[in-house]
This record gives structure tokens, C-alpha cells and sequence, in this order.
């Protein structure tokens, strides 16, 4: 990002087009409509399903003694994995003056937004009592693994809304005039987030001077949000989990599904909102160097956490191994090492796949396979404890995930889904202004 | 006739049922009985032994607030307690069977007699016999004094027992004594069972590296074996013979699994210093959007003028 | 003459005497208001000194280390048994005392009852263990044993590290304990559990109708409660009574020896015997259950040699009762 804004793209009329261009999904459609009452009314299923959990107790799920972490906590990891990729796209690439992030730098920062928040929910559903919650302010422990994560999450999640909002500003006073089409109550929305914005060279130093902070101080804060998260798994002594390298492991892993997402978004806005203009083939092409990048390096840690304790089968690695390479978990495991990791490296090396529908398809897959790794990650450990499991009912011997359990993880992505239709739909997603900054300075430069 | 019968067969078939978790008393122990008569002063003695030996798993007599075992403990004025004789009773006692403790090494066998003088008291029918073959305690000496003191020199502790004999005092010879220490469950043997001398005197050699309180100091009890014979003799004696040993509590230390008011001091410092930092440039941040609003203001009037 | 002066003096008795009586009537009310005043404090200040003065009427009271004593009446206060003093007491530890628990291996025979005892008094499942007795085998080469499976109540406990909320605690006497009245639910210190020691109480715990109501004892963890974390507890409501737990006592083959560290002593729950606790140790050959993972646990075993039985491998039978 320039230290220094020339206003002159005000003026030009380009700016006029850009803006029609990028406003035109604004708004409420009936397509918006349909999409949204059928997602609510999926999540008022789900939200059933939470409720005969809240009244029966967590018997409803497949957890039990031994696999007393499941689903929600897999499902937690992922959250916060993907939110992650807001920092990525726009702190590490942005800072180092990458220049092709800019339209895809607000999709990212919306992904982050939308799961982080929904992340704080995911874990409640996980949680016996919920109702004390607030005990976790009350009597907080901050030795605990968890304190340090609710604070991590809090803050990842309010630097990540300033870092969607703050850039937000200067559209918000761009789009007000040109909000005819939609119903007021947006236009007056519109008008207060807009927070008087208009456009002196003093409010933009203010606007950059702020961004330029919330980058830096999101970077740590990202990397703490996902290395504490490995740590809830990494402080234990089990085998699988007794790792010192989760930290890096989970952060790259991170890469790998919320570049995915990103890969996923950026398609359904270039067909979708007909931005084919401002999401070009060139982004996409460099997503999926930046995805092939990400996914080498997660790989890296794969092998160190594999190879290393399979050299030695120390009695609890060895079985806990035995269980997710040729045991119970093996087809899981495969699956999800070819289809999320494997593959998609050799695939994206060549240019075809690199086009936004191949990209599509093989990041849908690298995002489930992703959601499935943090499965494998959390359960097969537990099934192995140290001590044999003896003396309790069959049914503990395995989790086996239920139908409201399910349902409860569904609505959770649902909301998140939510959240970002929501954002996608009511504000506009690729930034106008800098866009039309970038077109001017472009062509200054030819002129020059 | 068929009454009779039919009541036979009620009770042969009752017994049968019972017998399948029967608690079976050898029948040398069933017929025992106790040496001294059940009265108000045994009775009182018994009941402060169940308070505190019984009642937490018996609960109060007749009120039927037993804990919740495997089996469950009866109700000691239940009937199924009070059909027991006497010796069933202090066989039981002595023996103990899961979940219940054997109270061999926990109360003497007087003691068992006084809580089941007590239990009794709750049983209207009741007619003690009284064994009169044995009669009371105390036959071979009464009025049994014991003395115990530490012999620094020889790291013994010497127990001196004397007695009323042929109407006067005189020194208990030959007689069976053990000395223990107390601890908080129970009573730790100290050397060995030994015989008095002609003096009445025994020693004992004691531990050098037993613990004692803070100060060392150590409880000692002092008993002769043999109670039918002495009746319950029995000294209580406190000397500062042990191992001085203070521990501090196991949670002083601030540590990682201790409470929050016990954080090691590098995380209080380094979780309050980052939150701070970090929330310090939110703030920051939060105002330069107030400062947006406000440069807008200006350029308003700017423009308005 | 005196009849005279007598009647002089009458006079002038009488005469003055409306303003006399007056002043006589103030002087008497003065002086009887003086005299009631005087006495009502001194009543009062008697009623207080009887109030604040000793009474030496001795009542016998059981102190909570089981010694009887006698203390004078009026300083008998009533403490109510309500779940905050349960609380504090439980939280604060009896004061003074390193408690340990040793497994004689070479005993067990899986009879089971101490579970039985245990799963009574805390109100659970015959498939909930706060004790647990398990089949064990090293190699395939070495002899199957049963061993009992307590909490290890670790000097350097992995599961009170993880609590979020000081839910789970150590105390002064190195039990740890767990507070269903605090505890969220989040199982953190289940997995963090090397020994498999804690469970959860995913639907209504058992006797939850019949306990409703009842003030919550800490160191029994009853009533149990749906939504938290419950673990053996060293039956800590016992040991302050001076009591060995329930399944020590429980026990019918001397499995279990339980004591004090300070004291270097240890009672063996079924023939009720004293040792040395470090004699105990060193003749048989005592150890710790995965030391190398560096938790300090306060339960010890002993190796299971010399085994006066044969080992039967009852877990199929025993799978009917669960």
C-alpha cells in the first residue's frame, strides 16, 4: 500500500464506471433473498438440534470418556485455520508490495471476519455448561492454553472487522450517491459507517497510517491465534498430540484451506457478480502459485511429523501411527494426505489448472480435505490413550459422530456462510477507490 | 397342623433366600459372649465409639439413613442386625468383610463389646447373658498403671508396668506389651511385642528417622496384650523423641498447574505486557477512526462557508 | 414548751410546705430517678459481664481430625454445612498432611469392590470409575495382572494446569479435586489426562433426582452434576474425619495401603496394619506409573511378584454387570 494517496482519481471518470461496475450486485435481490431464507432456515434446524443438545446434555453426541474432544473441536481448529488467511493475503503479501492482492485483499479479510467470529460459537457448542461461560472472565486462569485462546481470538477478530472496515470508509462515501437502487435503510447505513468521510488528503494519511498498523500488529497476533490453538493439543502428553512442532504445523496448515477458501470466493464473485474485470485470470493464476507455495510448505511439516516418530515407534506413536496409516483411520488419512496435499501440488504446477474453474474444484476438495485433517488430528489420539480401555460399554470404544452433532458443526459453517453472504452482499466486495487509485497511477506511469 | 407346616416352609424358604449373601459366623464365635455386663456407662462409651467408627456408613440408629453401598449397610436397629447373637456381632466387628473395615486393629475388644452393649440398646427384647465362666477383666493384676519414658543413651523407650496384686502394688512381670506410635490412620507398631522383666520393666528400641511434628514430637501408646487378663490397660504418652518435620503445603510454589494468585511471575508479566500492546495499538486505532470523523467535520465547514 | 415548738415548727412545715413538697418531690425523684438509674446499669452492666463472663460449662465436641475435646459452650458457634463453608474447607485441604495412596499388585485379584464401594459413595454408573481396576500385560511375554487405577493426584498435575476456570485444584495435602459448581465443561484436563483418570457426566448423573437439593460437598463431588468433570477425590470427606478412603477400606485382599507422607506411614485398608512407608517402598520394590512423563503422581505400586493365586482374566464376566 502507497504511503501517500494522490486524490486525483476522484475526478477521472473512470472511477464512475469502476464504481457502477462493483456496486451493481449491492443490494437486495431476490436472489439474495431465496439464498438467505434458505440458509436460515437450515440454521433454525440446526439450531434445534443445539437445543436437544442444551437439554439432554452432550449424551447426544458421539463423545464420550475416552473421545471426549470430537467433531466441534476439529471443526474449531478449522475455523480458526481459515480465518487466517485474512492476515496472509493482506499483511505478509500486502506489506511486501504484492500489488495483485489488492481486489482479493477485502474477499480475505470478510473470510477472516466471518470465521473468527463464528470460531467463539463453535467452542461453545462444545462446552458441558455453557451457561458459565462468563466464569471464563470471572475466574480466568490465564496458566490455561484456553484463557490465552479466547484472548487471541478476541483480538484476531477485532483487528481483523478494522482491517475489513477501516479501508471500508472511502467506498462507503464513494457508493452513497449511487445507492438509488437499493432500500434506504442501506443508504443510512451507508451514511453512518461512511463516518463523514470525505476524501481530504488528511483523512486518507489518517486511513493509511491506521491500516498500516493494523497490518503489522495482525501478523503476531495471527500467528498466536493458531499456534495457541495447536497448543491445546500440543500441551498434553499424548501421543499424536505431544508435538513441539504443532505451532508451525497447524500455522501453514492454516495457508493451505484459507487459500482454498479464498480460491472458492473469488470464483463465486467473478461469475456470480460478472467482476471478471477486476478478478482476472491473473489472479487466479497467482492464487494458485500462492496455493501450490503454501502447500509445499505444509507438506514439509507433514513429513517431520510423521517420519520422525515412525523412524522410532516409540509403543504409544507406534500404534497411534498404526491406527492412521493401515489401521482404522487409514482411508481417511490417504484420502486427505492425496486429495488435499498431494494432488493439488502436482495439479497446480501446470498452468491449465491454474484457470479459475480448475481452481475452483480442486480447492473445494483442499477445503474439505482440510475440515477432514483436523478430524484426524484431534480423534485417532484420543482413541489411543496411554492405559487400556477396559470395563466400559462398547460404544466408548469408538466415536462414532451423531445426527445432531453433525447438524450442530453444519449450522455453524451455515452461519459462518451467513456472515459472508451478508458482508458480500450488502457492501461492496473488491475496493473501489483503490482500484481507481491503481488505474490513474498506472496511467501516469504510461504517460511518463 | 398345616399352619404350623406351611410356617415351617415360609421359614425354611426365607433362610434359604438369605443364606445367598449370608455373612457366616463360625459357630465357636457365635456363642461368645461378652465378660461384663451391658450397662448405662458401656452403653454411653458405645455410642461415642459408633459416632465415630459406625455412623458414617450405619447412619443414625432406627433412622435409617445408611450410606449408599455394595451391600448396602443395615440399619443397626434393624431386625436383620439385632437376630445376630452377641459373638455373631463381635465377630463381624473383628473380621470386617467389603465394604466394611475389620476393627481388629482400630478398637480393642472391650470397645467392641461397649458398641454392641450400645447397638443393643436399641432392641427392646434384648436380655443380656452375661459369659460368668470369665467374669471381669483383671483377673491376673487390677488397677494396671503404665509408665512409658525415653532412655536417650541406648535410643530406647522404656515401659514400666505395675499393679495391684494380693491387695498391694508391685511390679507386672511376664506380661506381653507392645508400643506404637500414632499416626493419622492408625497406630505404627514400634520394635516388637516384648515381655516385662521382674521389674515390669520392657524396652524398645525406637527409630531414629521416624517423623515427628514440627517440634518432633511423637504419640505414643502403650498396651498390654493380654486384656482378659489385665484388664484394659493402656498409656498415652507424648515425648519429643521423633524427627522434627515440617513439609510446606504441597501448593506454596507459583506454578503452572497452581491457582491464579500462583502464576509464575515471567507469564503475569508476559500475558499482561503483550495484552496490553496489542490492545494499546486497538485503541490507538479506534481513535484515529473519531479522528476521520472529525477532519470531516472540518472540510463540512470548510465547504458550507 | 416542746409541744410549743412543736407546733411552731408545724407551722411553718405547713406553710412552706407547697414549695417544700415541690422541692422535697424533685429532690426524691431526682434521687430516685439517680438510684434507678443506677441500678438499671448496674443490672445491665451485670446482665452484660454474665453475658461476656466464661462459661465453664464443658460440652464434648469431635474436632475434624477425629480428637475429642472438650470446649466451653459459649464458644461453640454454629457453622452451617451449606455448599460455600463446604467449599472453603474442601478447598483449603487439611492442614499439615502429604497424602499417598500404595497398590500392592501382587494382591489384586480383581474382586472389584473397591469399585463397587466407590461408585456408592459418590453416586455412579457401574460403568463410571472414579477407580477402575484394569487388565494389564508389558509384552507378550510377561504375565498379565490386575492393576487398580486410581487419580494419581500428580505433584505436577497436566489436568489442573489446562482448567480455564480453577475448577480443578491441588491442595496444601496434594489431593486434587474438582468443583462441579465451577466447571464448564470443556474437558481440557480430560485430555490432558495421561492416566485416563477423569470422566464426564454427558447425560443426568445417576442419583441426580434423589440428591436434588442438597448442599454440594466438594470433597464427596455429590451431588453430581450433568455438564462437568468428576474424578476420584482420595475420599477426602473421610480423611477428615481420620477415616481411610472408601475403596481402601473396601478392599478385601490388602490391596491398598493409605497414609500420610509426613508420617511416613501408611494403613492398610483391610487389615487396618500400620508401616513404614518408606519400608513399604524399599522392601517391595515400589514405583510410580509413568514416571518418564514427569507428573509426580502420589499413588505408588508394588511389582506384582510372588502372587499367592492364579491370574484369571474375568473381564468377560464381568462385562455383564457393566
Amino acid at each position: 500500500m502507497a504511503s501517500e494517496v494522490n486524490t486525483g482519481f476522484l475526478l477521472d471518470k473512470r472511477l464512475d464506471s469502476i464504481a457502477t461496475d462493483i456496486l451493481r450486485p449491492v443490494g437486495i435481490s431476490k436472489g439474495f433473498l431465496v439464498w438467505m431464507g434458505f440458509l436460515l432456515v437450515s440454521l433454525s434446524g440446526c439450531i434445534y438440534a443445539y437445543y436437544i443438545q442444551w437439554d439432554k446434555g452432550l449424551i447426544v453426541t458421539g463423545l464420550r470418556d475416552y473421545v471426549s474432544w470430537g467433531m466441534y473441536i476439529a471443526n474449531f481448529i478449522f475455523f480458526v485455520a481459515t480465518s487466517l488467511v485474512g492476515m496472509l493475503i493482506s499483511s505478509v503479501l500486502g506489506l511486501m508490495g504484492f500489488k495483485w492482492v489488492k481486489p482479493i485483499a477485502r474477499i480475505a479479510e470478510i473470510i477472516a471476519v466471518a470465521f473468527a467470529a463464528v470460531a467463539g460459537l463453535v467452542i461453545v457448542s462444545d462446552m458441558g455448561r455453557p451457561e458459565r461461560l462468563p466464569y471464563v472472565f470471572m475466574y480466568g486462569r490465564i496458566q490455561s492454553p484456553i484463557l490465552w485462546d479466547v484472548t487471541v481470538v478476541t483480538t484476531y477478530l477485532v483487528l481483523s472487522t478494522l482491517l475489513y472496515f477501516i479501508p471500508l470508509i472511502p467506498d462507503l462515501a464513494i457508493s452513497k450517491g449511487r445507492m438509488g437502487h437499493t432500500p434506504k435503510w442501506l443508504q443510512s447505513t451507508y451514511e453512518v459507517l461512511s463516518v463523514n468521510w470525505s476524501h481530504t488528503p488528511q483523512q486518507y494519511k489518517i486511513l493509511l497510517k491506521s491500516v498500516r498498523i493494523l497490518l503489522i500488529v495482525i501478523i503476531p497476533t495471527a500467528f498466536a491465534i493458531h499456534t495457541v490453538t495447536s497448543w491445546l493439543l500440543a500441551v498434553t502428553l499424548r501421543p499424536g498430540w505431544d508435538s513441539s512442532i504443532f505451532g508451525p504445523y497447524f500455522l501453514t496448515g492454516a495457508f493451505v484451506a484459507g487459500s482454498a477458501a479464498v480460491v472458492i470466493m473469488m470464483y463465486f464473485v467473478r461469475t456470480n457478480y460478472k467482476l471478471d474485470k477486476y478478478l482476472t485470470l491473473y489472479h487466479f493464476d497467482m492464487m494458485g502459485k500462492l496455493l501450490v507455495l503454501v502447500s509445499l510448505v505444509y507438506l514439509y511439516f507433514n513429513i517431520n511429523e510423521f517420519l520422525v516418530p515412525a523412524f522410532k515407534l516409540k509403543t504409544a506413536d507406534a500404534i497411534h501411527l498404526k491406527e492412521l496409516f493401515v489401521g482404522e483411520y487409514a482411508s481417511m488419512f490417504w484420502s486427505v494426505q492425496l486429495l488435499g496435499l498431494i494432488f493439488p501440488i502436482i495439479l497446480l504446477l501446470f498452468k491449465f489448472f491454474r484457470k479459475p474453474l480448475p481452481m475452483f474444484i480442486i480447492s473445494v476438495v483442499v477445503l474439505i480435505a482440510a475440515w477432514f485433517k483436523r478430524y484426524l488430528i484431534v480423534v485417532p489420539t484420543q482413541q489411543n490413550p496411554f492405559l487400556p480401555k477396559q470395563y466400559v460399554p462398547d460404544a466408548w470404544m469408538v466415536y462414532q459422530p451423531t445426527v445432531i452433532e453433525t447438524a450442530i458443526t453444519m449450522g455453524t459453517i451455515l452461519l459462518a456462510v451467513i456472515i459472508i453472504t451478508v458482508l458480500f452482499k450488502l457492501f461492496p466486495v473488491i475496493p473501489i477507490w483503490e482500484m481507481a487509485e491503481e488505474q490513474c497511477e498506472n496511467d501516469h506511469k504510461s504517460q511518463e | 397342623m398345616i399352619k404350623k407346616y406351611l410356617f415351617l416352609v415360609l421359614i425354611v424358604l426365607i433362610s434359604f433366600h438369605l443364606s445367598a449373601q449370608e455373612w457366616v459366623v463360625p459357630a465357636e464365635e457365635g456363642v461368645k459372649l461378652s465378660p461384663f455386663a451391658f450397662n448405662d456407662s458401656t452403653r454411653k462409651v458405645g455410642a461415642d465409639l459408633y459416632n465415630t467408627n459406625c455412623k458414617s456408613c450405619h447412619g443414625d440408629p432406627g433412622k435409617n439413613n445408611v450410606i449408599n453401598l455394595v451391600p448396602p449397610p443395615p440399619d443397626v436397629a434393624s431386625v436383620k442386625m439385632q437376630t445376630n447373637s452377641d459373638g455373631a456381632l463381635h465377630f463381624k466387628l473383628v473380621q470386617g468383610r467389603a465394604p466394611m473395615p475389620s476393627f481388629k486393629n482400630i478398637l480393642s475388644s472391650t470397645d467392641i463389646w461397649r458398641v454392641i452393649s450400645f447397638v443393643r440398646s436399641f432392641n427392646d427384647k434384648y436380655v443380656q447373658v452375661i459369659d460368668t465362666k470369665k467374669g471381669m477383666a483383671g483377673t491376673a493384676a487390677s488397677n494396671v498403671k503404665i509408665q512409658v519414658a525415653w532412655v536417650k543413651e541406648q535410643n530406647q523407650v522404656q515401659m514400666v508396668i505395675s499393679g495391684m496384686k494380693e491387695n498391694k502394688i508391685q511390679p507386672v512381670s511376664g506380661a506381653e506389651v507392645k508400643l506404637f506410635a500414632k499416626r493419622y490412620f492408625g497406630n505404627l507398631l514400634i520394635d516388637e511385642a516384648r515381655n516385662t522383666d521382674a521389674q515390669g520393666k520392657a524396652l524398645f528400641n525406637f527409630p531414629k528417622d521416624l517423623p515427628g511434628d514440627s517440634a518432633g514430637f511423637v504419640q505414643l501408646i502403650a498396651k498390654l496384650s493380654d486384656e482378659a487378663a489385665y484388664g484394659e490397660a493402656k498409656a498415652d504418652t507424648t515425648l519429643a523423641i521423633g524427627v522434627p518435620t515440617y513439609r510446606p503445603p504441597l501448593n506454596e510454589q507459583r506454578a503452572m498447574w497452581n491457582v491464579v494468585q500462583k502464576t509464575p511471575i515471567w507469564l503475569l508479566l508476559a500475558y499482561t505486557f503483550t495484552v496490553l500492546v496489542v490492545w494499546g495499538f486497538i485503541f490507538y486505532v479506534l481513535l484515529q477512526i473519531r479522528a476521520i470523523y472529525k477532519a470531516g467535520l472540518r472540510k463540512d465547514h470548510e465547504t458550507t462557508d | 414548751m416542746s409541744n410549743n415548738n412543736n407546733s411552731t415548727d408545724d407551722r411553718i412545715n405547713s406553710e412552706g410546705e407547697d414549695k417544700n413538697s415541690r422541692r422535697a418531690f424533685f429532690k426524691n425523684f431526682g434521687l430516685i430517678g439517680a438510684v434507678a438509674a443506677a441500678g438499671g446499669a448496674a443490672i445491665y452492666s451485670g446482665y452484660k459481664y454474665e453475658e461476656s463472663k466464661p462459661n465453664h460449662d464443658m460440652v464434648k465436641v469431635l474436632t475434624a481430625d477425629n480428637r475429642l475435646v472438650e470446649v466451653p459452650r459459649d464458644q461453640i458457634k454454629d457453622i452451617k454445612l451449606d455448599t460455600s463453608e463446604l467449599q472453603r474447607k474442601g478447598r483449603e485441604g487439611l492442614k499439615g498432611h502429604r497424602f499417598v495412596m500404595v497398590i500392592d499388585l501382587s494382591k489384586c485379584r480383581n474382586a472389584r469392590k473397591c469399585i463397587s464401594a466407590c461408585q456408592g459413595a459418590h453416586h455412579l454408573r457401574p460403568y463410571e470409575y472414579h477407580i477402575n481396576t484394569l487388565v494389564m500385560q508389558e509384552s507378550p511375554e510377561t504375565a498379565p495382572y490386575y492393576m487398580p487405577k486410581p487419580c494419581q493426584h500428580c505433584d505436577n498435575p497436566p489436568c489442573v494446569a489446562v482448567c480455564p476456570v480453577n475448577a480443578t485444584f491441588k491442595r496444601q495435602d496434594g489431593i486434587v479435586l474438582i468443583d462441579n459448581e465451577r466447571c464448564i465443561g470443556c474437558r481440557f484436563c480430560i485430555a490432558a489426562c495421561p492416566y485416563s483418570a477423569r470422566l464426564f457426566h454427558w447425560e443426568e448423573p445417576l442419583m441426580s433426582e434423589a440428591d436434588k437439593g442438597k448442599p454440594y460437598n466438594i470433597e464427596l463431588n455429590v451431588p453430581q452434576k450433568k455438564g462437568t468433570v468428576t474424578k476420584c477425590l482420595f475420599s477426602s470427606d473421610r480423611l477428615r474425619e481420620g477415616k481411610l478412603p472408601y475403596c481402601v477400606s473396601a478392599c478385601p485382599n490388602g490391596v491398598y495401603y493409605f497414609g500420610d507422607e509426613n508420617q511416613d506411614a501408611v494403613t492398610n485398608g483391610t487389615t487396618k496394619e500400620t508401616y513404614r512407608l518408606s519400608e513399604l517402598l524399599r522392601v517391595n520394590g515400589g514405583y510410580h506409573l509413568m514416571p518418564e512423563l514427569g507428573t509426580k503422581p502420589r499413588v505408588f505400586y508394588l511389582p506384582p511378584k510372588n502372587r499367592l493365586f492364579e491370574f484369571k482374566d474375568t473381564r468377560d464376566q464381568d462385562k455383564e454387570k457393566i
